[in-house]
């Protein structure tokens, strides 16, 4: 990168199904406001402001313009940001281009979804052709689950592991105050929940959730002089894939497909050949839980099909050796157009120690995150916490 | 004094947009041939050879003109599958699909790209499996319309045991 970035502050809201008590400003503002107080700055200094969400699940179009006063962008320059459930990584990577460009020093960075102010399944249905496969669409559960049941007939694996995902990430989430689904089951709990779509159980599948996360990002002379524990972005990447070829259907694939291909990348650009070993921590994009098998395999780490057995052995615990959404992930809180960037913000807690409960218990210096979208793309960001590391 | 319970006021609204797709040349030629012939045709990549549906004017991966037609067998392979449980709309027509149904994704060969519809199977984990062998069923030509529901669905073929 041409100069250095630093994210120097962060904050969420409490995620939760139902949020009556604020409109969709006010929700941003929570965000917004808790972001500010973290970097210990003020509007006034923010010079940009990137705005994200997933057009329409609200009903509005051009939020960037509606919600100016709850983002603080009133005068100030900026972008809306909108490209499905990556789009809070894909806010992160403009907030951190603009910086590295020398264009700002110092950029606001937004991300929320009020799911229940619309009608996600109905609007996800547009991500669809229109005259190819809409009229089949089945949200984003249907997909999922072709997902599943070729997995399991692929590699072997069961039901079981993917109620392991899902155990794990629900008691993740109940040491992470601000999750949406704190829910204290187990196997057979996950097991025995309602089928929405074989193999997805309710249990199997993310939840809709209204949430904002905000973030403030700044270049490296800024970040050393105002901020006590800047987490540095290392590299960024973006990788798309082809329309109608869903290709997690077909978990074998020999094609370099947008997951493989970004990885890839990324490991170049920072000289990656364990990942397991290089990272600390794993932030990444799992609505649901045989995205997360999948992700394992395709980050590299572990080999194809072996991922269901990370799970089984324990691997990715928060206290396992390569911890994978401590946080309790996007199966814990899903308002969609923060997801992405929340995967960010708790890969940067985790490394400044700050994520309380949910710490993982270990010297935590890299993260790699990543986030998931639409006819299958992703943002992945790596942060560190020296530029040494 | 008793505190009275906060309320909240929220409005219901319904939007109700009619759009007009164009087909386009490509999937115009698609639909045309399944309407008027029976026939399931697919595009063949110069560089990559990949055989895509739907057909399309560009290989998204050689950034190259798909120019050659290849004409489909009408039977495949099942790769993968849902029961779905949910009475999910169909954003198509607004009203929903009656649960549970199954559906798939059936590579018919010579494709490399998938087709995805109905599986008209019990929705029983017994009776449909990944693997499985499946003949697409057109709707009879008389009442073919010239979109994709031109497709009734995937039916198995004749004899097929569940492997173990």
């Amino acid at each position: 990168m041409k100069r250095n970035v630093a994210i120097v502050g962060g904050g969420q809201t409490y995620h939760a199904a139902r949020r009556h008590d604020v409109d969709q400003v006010e929700m941003v503002n929570e965000a917004v406001r808790r972001a500010l107080d973290d970097a210990g700055m003020t509007i006034d200094e923010i010079d940009t402001v990137f705005l994200g969400n997933m057009e329409f699940f609200e009903g509005v179009h051009m939020t960037d313009c509606w919600l100016v006063h709850g983002t603080g962008a009133y005068g100030k320059p900026g972008l809306k940001i909108t490209t499905g459930g990556t789009v809070g990584a894909t806010t992160v990577c403009v907030g951190a281009h603009h910086i590295a460009s020398g264009l700002f020093d110092k950029a606001l960075c937004i991300g929320f979804e009020k799911q229940e102010e619309g009608d996600t399944g109905a609007i996800l249905s547009g991500v669809a052709h229109p005259l190819w496969g809409r009229s089949l669409a089945g949200a984003a559960v249907g997909y999922f689950a072709t997902m599943g049941s070729s997995y399991m007939a692929t590699w072997g694996a069961t039901e079981e592991h993917s109620a392991m995902v899902a155990v794990k990430a629900r008691q993740n989430a109940r040491k992470n105050p601000y999750a949406h689904l704190k829910l204290d089951i187990t196997i057979e709990d996950a097991l025995n929940s309602r089928m929405l779509s074989y193999p997805i159980r309710m249990l199997d599948m993310c939840p809709a959730s209204n949430g904002a996360c905000a973030m403030v990002l700044a270049d490296e002379k800024t970040a050393k002089k105002r901020c006590k524990k800047p987490v540095w972005i290392r590299a960024m990447d973006t990788a798309h894939n082809e329309q109608f070829e869903l290709d997690w259907r077909f978990v074998d694939t020999k094609r370099p497909i947008f997951s493989k291909v970004c990885a890839a990348r990324m490991y170049k650009k920072l000289g990656v050949k364990k990942p397991a070993e290089y990272f600390d921590v794993f932030e990444v994009y799992e609505p649901a839980t045989w995205a997360e098998l999948i992700w394992y395999e395709d980050l590299g780490l572990c080999g194809p099909g072996e991922g269901f057995r990370l799970v089984e052995k324990g691997m990715t615990n928060i206290d396992g050796p390569i911890p994978v959404n401590p946080s309790g992930g996007v199966l814990s809180t899903n308002c969609i157009g923060a997801s992405a960037m929340l995967r960010v913000w708790e890969a940067a807690l985790q490394i400044r120690g700050d994520a309380g409960g949910h710490q993982v218990p270990k010297d935590v210096r890299r993260a790699l995150t990543t986030g998931y979208g639409g006819t299958n793309w992703t943002v992945m960001t790596a942060l560190s916490k020296t530029l040494d590391d | 004094m008793v505190q009275k319970e906060q309320e909240w006021i929220s409005i219901p609204m319904t939007v109700d947009v009619p759009y007009r797709f164009a087909a386009g040349q490509y999937l115009t030629k698609y639909l045309v041939e399944m309407r008027d012939n029976g026939k399931i045709f697919a595009v063949k990549c110069p560089r990559c050879k990949r055989v895509q549906l739907p057909p399309r004017i560009v290989c998204a991966e050689c950034h190259v003109k798909n120019e050659e037609w290849v004409e489909l067998a009408q039977e495949g392979t099942l790769v993968a599958f849902t029961i779905m449980y949910l009475p999910l709309t169909d954003p198509t027509t607004g009203k929903p699909h009656e649960p549970p149904f199954v559906y798939g994704s059936v590579r018919l060969d010579g494709a490399t790209s998938v087709l995805d519809h109905f599986v008209n199977v019990e929705p029983d984990m017994e009776k449909v499996w990944v693997g499985m062998r499946m003949r697409l069923v057109l709707r009879p030509k008389e009442q073919r319309t010239g979109d994709l529901s031109d497709i009734l669905y995937y039916e198995p073929l004749p004899g097929q045991v569940r492997p173990k």
